[in-house]
């Protein structure tokens, strides 16, 4: 069960995904990742993270994805870690059991 | 940050939710084509009901299994009608109305999860008979 929520800016998609997360994980009674995939997250308040607990969720680091380049000579990004590490590493507790992982910052993780 | 998500939609195995960037671009490079479901959230004005159009578009080229649009912040049957008219006019699959409900705000203020806020919103009750409606689709209960 993978559902992506799309939308303008604005529209309540976030509000939407987060209930929605928190309303699936109670049925389905096992682990739900949340993505955070919106370069300005928002995801964790809506998901019932408190305010206070929002602004101390740390970026994932760069480390977690790597470039390989192909027998085709071509370069690629892929995961450096698991799925299964990446959540246990980087995952946020929020309620009902869900693991949230906040996209946001990677593309400026480790800058300057 | 597209790889990421990407990567992790394609390759992790159990439930997720990923909430999407605003705009056309996750969908326009396929970095969700990976998924069972896009619900793609559109509110009754235009500009908002074309931009749902686009990615209606965008998702179904992605070969996306189950593509539908959620209308949110529903206020009465002009609304309803609006958004039933447009979508018909352009192969837009209408899943689930939320009506417009101010608790959304209210949570919003006081810093709570809407479902923490007031489980008995109208909003929150639409939203968990989208969930109902989600889980029966075909095929996406096989994990």
């Amino acid at each position: 069960m993978k559902i992506a929520v799309a939308g303008k800016g604005g529209s309540g998609k976030t509000t939407i995904s987060g209930t929605l997360a928190r309303i699936l994980a109670r049925e389905i009674r096992h682990d739900l990742v949340a993505i955070d995939g919106d370069s300005n997250p928002n995801l964790a308040n809506t998901l019932g993270l408190p305010r206070e607990k929002m602004s101390k969720i740390a970026p994932m680091p760069r480390s977690v994805i790597k470039r390989v380049t192909g027998d085709d000579g071509k370069a690629r990004l892929v995961l450096a870690m698991s799925p299964d590490e990446i959540i246990n590493e980087y995952g946020v507790n929020t309620p009902d059991g869900i693991k949230l992982l906040l996209m946001a910052g990677i593309d400026h993780a480790g800058a300057g | 940050m597209r790889t990421l998500v990407k990567e992790m939609v394609e390759q992790y195995d159990r439930p997720t939710v990923v909430d999407m960037e605003a705009g056309l671009e996750h969908l326009s490079r396929g970095t969700i084509r990976y998924v069972d479901c896009t619900l793609i959230i559109i509110e009754p004005y235009f500009k908002s009901m074309e931009t749902g159009a686009r990615l209606n578009k965008l998702a179904r080229e992605l070969e996306i299994k189950h593509v539908y649009c959620v209308a949110n912040k529903v206020r009465g049957k002009d609304d309803e009608q609006a958004l039933e008219d447009f979508c018909a006019k352009r192969n837009m699959s209408l899943l689930a109305m939320i009506p417009n409900d101010d608790s959304m705000i209210a949570a919003d203020r006081a810093g709570l999860a809407p479902l923490d806020f007031n489980a008995d919103g109208v909003a929150v009750k639409a939203i968990s008979q989208l969930a109902q409606k989600v889980m029966s689709l075909e095929s996406i209960q096989k994990q």
